[in-house]
């Protein structure tokens, strides 16, 4: 499909395997060059069936969009097509569909140059040729998932999300995946939702977007699953607790209520007995926040960083952090440190909790112990992360895709977000918690930082590190 | 307004009530003759009294959707969701599912139309690739006192949803 | 004994006035539904007798009575439930000055068929018509609800602004008639003018005449003067009421028809002489002479008010159902700049035709 014609040459050339010289004149609109175009579309197109209704693709596909620019003819393929297996499973989740490749190898050459596990090959020859797994083996890699997204036809499909919906449908918005130190950028696919239907599910699929300093355009399994997944449980009032009773209360009293007990500690000069937990999760304007806040303003007696257990690297894009801002954190002069909660019980009456979206119940083990054993416990948290139960004021945080913010990656290079999502109910981002609980504690010197904006310009005047490149 | 303005004016104001009044004359004339027992040519009025006598419905009007079937009983829909697309009034909702037979490919688990919303365009009909999805079955008594019972599942239907 | 009588007089007028305005919604419906090639109202039924929907005004009474009595919380409770009866009120009280027919002599005693013969009966009609504009203000107040209040203020100004048109054109007729004595106008029309013409308010005071009626309509308060209702629209001053106390503004309103179709009746179409008709029979200005009997006599000039009434509400409703209605500017153009100028011109030829005849 990229044929042109190049001054000099006889003959049509491909595009994609012609070398560029100096003083190359390429012409891609010619009659000729369209004229061959549209040929080797006919032959593309001799012998792909008529699924568009029932693909996946649709509305994102090559083939189609060519159809369109080039085309246009009636089918003039009168003999029987052939019929090839629809249903292939070739691992992970993913489904081959023969009748729909149009033999392009990409996804062979993606498993043979990118990621070298060499998984896909193609076999037969000549009409009966198509795409297989080498003796039976499946494809297993963490990057299977970009074979859909490579893969110019509906030929390979996701089971995840084959069938769920259209792809025109879906609303893409920009961001950056948080769940490593790379900070791979993402295209978020959200349903926005009809009137009365009710939507399955917000987060349909992630997506790389292609960003060649950073992921190149791809991404991870961990990435593409693991996000979606952030999407459940939210909690989306702000709550408080009390003997067992959870009753629900506006942003000014939840903020009213915390900051009261923060300024009765500090007041007395126990600021000491206060424990603040942050998580790297948070932005690099939270964390500066946090810092003027907390450590610079009421001088807290203990400032940990509660993060996700290091995983494996895979030696790709997959970073052994499993955080997103841990290096911002660190330029901002905090040590990520893991809490020490032996002391935390022992020393503290309040404990400010910010928990991070991957906290659930079963990594909450070794907290609980500290939690219970705390006088005051606020939590800030987007997802149910099961301390609920023991907090006495719940203030529900907005997921990290869903607040603008900048993150500086495992390799120091920063990167800034506009928030992609909307947060569900009454959820906040962690920096507009922090600016309310600093305007009602009327923290000096805090006062103007009402927007991000402002929140971005000071940062970066005391930080230049963070500037985007 | 000038007198001449005026003087026009009220000559057309008495035209149009010349107009009426006429439409009475005649009408009543009509009704009159009627309930003697004279036949007129025209009646003295269009009505159809409904319950009782029912309009004629052009076989192209749009009445109730409903999916046609495969012969084996199977819905022809495949899901492809266009007639959901091209909807003015967002208001079908399709769920799909792995078909059995892998030549179908893709089938709809569940078909839901929001009455309350539909605006009987007919638009999901053209739109269907498949010619699955009709608006023929004339029935077009299905008010409901509850919004929620105006959400017909009309597949797998009849079911809990559909109480027509 | 005269107080017996007047009993029996009020009555018999009040069952009179509200059948005719109980049927008169039956005819509004249907003179309506006819001029628009349809049925209208025909399913009410008693047994299964339809009566082309006679009963209609029975079953809606009867809705009305048993619909919930609402009066929304943050209204003013007395004037509220108190607005829809002044508006009654004020209405049913005009149509007792109004004369039915000749006076009768029963058993030696002089019986007028009219409740009150006051010598400014056509004042007092005026007056009792004024005072209805309470209903609506008080309506619209109480109600505490800014649109009806909008919507009591439009009707208050239109009703003043007709008011004052009806007002003047009812001075010519005033300076034509020997007395405001309604009994007495009634009387001077039963004369004859050129000879032959009846001598009826109409026949003297074309111009007047025409100037009443707009007027006349205006103070009904319907299409296309309904700026104070406006239902579907600009809404209006009953739209807090409901039940009962809203049939009763909706009785007003049919009342008022009534009650302007009398007036005009009495005024400009002589009451309820019969033209040519003497207290002994037809005198025909031809030469032709026809005795009849007393009792026949005021029988058909009772029945010729009725008649005269009957086409004066069925001429108001056929207009209801064929304009549109005024723009609010152009109903203050029409009052103001159009009917009171013709009403001053009106009485200046009436005083210099009055003053060159005599
Ligand atoms: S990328 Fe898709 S179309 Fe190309 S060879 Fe692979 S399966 Fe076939
Ligand atoms: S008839 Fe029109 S509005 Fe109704 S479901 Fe079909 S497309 Fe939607
Ligand atoms: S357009 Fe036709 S085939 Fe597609 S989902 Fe609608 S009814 Fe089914």
């Amino acid at each position: 499909m990229c044929v042109v014609e190049i001054d000099g040459c006889p003959k049509l050339e491909l595009a994609c395997a012609t070398a560029v010289k100096d003083g190359m004149d390429v012409r891609t609109g010619t009659d000729r060059g369209c004229e061959a175009r549209r040929v080797v579309l006919e032959f593309l197109l001799a012998e792909h069936p008529l699924d568009c209704p029932v693909c996946d693709k649709a509305g994102e596909c090559r083939l189609q969009d060519y159809y369109q620019d080039h085309g246009l003819f009636a089918s003039r393929f009168n003999e029987a097509k052939t019929k090839r297996a629809k249903l292939v499973p070739i691992g992970k989740s993913l489904l081959l569909d023969r009748e729909r490749c149009i033999l392009c190898t990409r996804c062979v050459r993606f498993l043979e140059d990118i990621t070298r596990t060499h998984e896909l090959g193609v076999f037969e020859r000549g009409n009966r040729s198509e795409v297989g797994t080498r003796e039976d083996r499946e494809v297993a890699t963490n990057y299977a998932g970009n074979l859909v997204d490579l893969c110019p036809v509906g030929a390979i499909t996701d089971r995840e999300f084959r069938f769920s919906t259209r792809a025109w449908f879906l609303k893409r918005s920009a961001s950056f995946c948080p769940l490593c130190g790379r900070g791979c950028e993402i295209w978020i696919d959200q349903h926005p939702g009809f009137a009365r239907t009710v939507r399955s599910k917000r987060i349909y699929r992630v997506r790389p977007k292609e960003n060649p300093r950073r992921n190149g355009p791809w991404m991870c399994a961990a990435g593409r699953r693991g996000f979606a997944v952030l999407d459940s449980h939210r909690i989306d009032q702000i709550f408080r607790i009390k003997d067992g009773r959870r009753t629900i209360l506006t942003w000014d009293k939840g903020l009213h209520w915390a900051a009261l007990k923060l300024e009765e500690l500090s007041a007395k000069g126990h600021s000491g007995r206060i424990a603040v937990v942050l998580n790297s999760f948070l932005s690099n304007e939270e964390l500066f926040l946090a810092r003027r806040l907390f450590r610079d303003s009421l001088h807290v007696g203990s400032l940990a960083f509660l993060d996700p257990e290091p995983g494996i690297p895979d030696g790709f894009l997959l970073t052994s952090q499993r955080s997103s801002n841990r290096r911002g954190a660190r330029e901002l002069g905090f040590d990520p440190a893991p809490p020490d909660w032996d002391r935390i019980a022992e020393t503290a009456e309040l404990l400010l909790l910010f928990a991070h979206p991957l906290l659930d119940a079963a990594a909450k083990g070794p907290i609980e112990k500290a939690w219970n054993r705390v006088r005051t416990r606020i939590l800030v948290t987007p997802r149910e992360s099961g301390l609920e139960a023991g907090a006495d004021v719940i203030l529900p945080s907005a997921l990290p895709a869903e607040k603008p913010g900048s993150w500086t990656n495992i390799d120091g290079s920063s990167s800034a977000f506009e928030s992609a999502l909307e947060s569900p109910g009454e959820a906040l981002a962690e920096w507009r918690i922090l600016t309310g609980l600093a305007r009602e504690l009327r923290i000096d010197g805090m006062a103007g930082l009402e927007s991000i904006g402002r929140v971005r310009e000071d940062c970066l005047r005391m930080h230049p590190f963070f500037k985007v490149t | 307004m000038t007198v001449k303005d005026g003087a026009r004016f009220a000559i057309e104001v008495l035209r149009g009530g010349l107009i009426t009044a006429r439409h009475f004359a005649v009408n009543m004339a009509r009704h009159s003759l009627r309930a003697i027992g004279i036949r007129t040519r025209r009646t003295g009025a269009v009505t159809i009294q409904y319950p009782e006598a029912r309009k004629q419905v052009p076989s192209r009007h749009r009445s109730l959707h409903r999916l046609l079937t495969r012969p084996d009983g199977r819905p022809r829909c495949v899901a492809c969701m266009l007639c959901l697309t091209v909807c003015p009034s967002e208001c079908i909702s399709v769920e799909a599912d792995e078909d059995p037979d892998p030549e179908i490919q893709k089938t709809p688990i569940r078909f839901e139309i929001d009455l309350s919303r539909c605006c009987f365009c007919g638009f999901c009909v053209e739109a269907c690739p498949e010619d699955a999805i009709r608006m023929d079955t004339g029935i077009l008594e299905w008010g409901r006192l509850g919004r929620d019972d105006l959400r017909i599942e009309i597949w797998p239907g009849p079911g809990p949803g559909r109480k027509i | 004994m005269e107080i017996l009588i007047t009993l029996i007089k009020i009555v018999g007028t009040l069952v009179w006035f509200l059948t005719l305005t109980l049927y008169l919604t039956w005819v509004e419906r249907k003179e309506s539904a006819v001029i628009q090639d349809r049925i209208g109202a025909n399913r009410a039924s008693i047994l299964g007798i339809r009566a082309f929907g006679l009963f209609q005004p029975l079953a809606d009474a009867v809705k009305m009575i048993f619909k919930q009595d609402f009066v929304p919380a943050f209204s003013d409770r007395i004037l509220h439930s108190l607005a829809p009866f002044l508006s009654f009120f004020f209405v049913a009280v005009t149509i007792t000055a109004v004369p039915f027919g000749d006076s009768l002599r029963i058993a030696g005693r002089t019986v007028a068929l009219q409740v009150i013969d006051g010598s400014a009966g056509l004042i007092f009609i005026l007056a009792m018509l004024s005072m209805g504009i309470y209903g609506i203000l008080l309506g619209g107040w109480a109600s505490r609800n800014r649109y009806s209040l909008l919507g009591g203020m439009r009707g208050a100004a239109q009703l003043i602004s007709y008011e004052v048109a009806l007002g003047f054109s009812l001075v010519g007729l005033v300076m034509v008639f020997p007395s405001l004595r309604l009994s007495d106008i009634v009387a001077f029309q039963g004369g004859l003018l050129f000879g032959f013409l009846p001598r009826w308010g109409v026949f003297l005071q074309p111009l007047g005449f025409a100037l009443f009626f707009i007027a006349a309509l205006a103070e009904t308060k319907r299409v296309p003067f309904d700026l104070p209702e406006g239902e579907s629209e600009i809404i209006g001053f009953f739209t807090e009421y409901g039940g009962l106390k809203w049939g009763l503004f909706m009785m007003t309103d049919f009342m008022e028809i009534i009650v302007m179709s009398a007036l005009m009746t009495t005024l400009y179409f002589g009451g309820w002489q019969v033209p040519w008709l003497g207290p002994g029979g037809f005198h025909f200005p031809w030469g032709g002479e026809w005795p009849l009997p007393r009792g026949a006599v005021v029988a058909l000039q009772v029945a010729s008010f009725n008649i005269k009434v009957v086409f004066g509400c069925w001429l108001q409703i056929l207009i209801r159902w064929t304009y549109p209605r005024l723009r609010y500017d152009q109903l203050m153009d029409l009052g103001w700049k159009i009917l009171v100028p013709l009403g001053f011109a009106n009485i200046g030829l009436t005083a210099v035709l009055i003053g060159v005849l005599s």
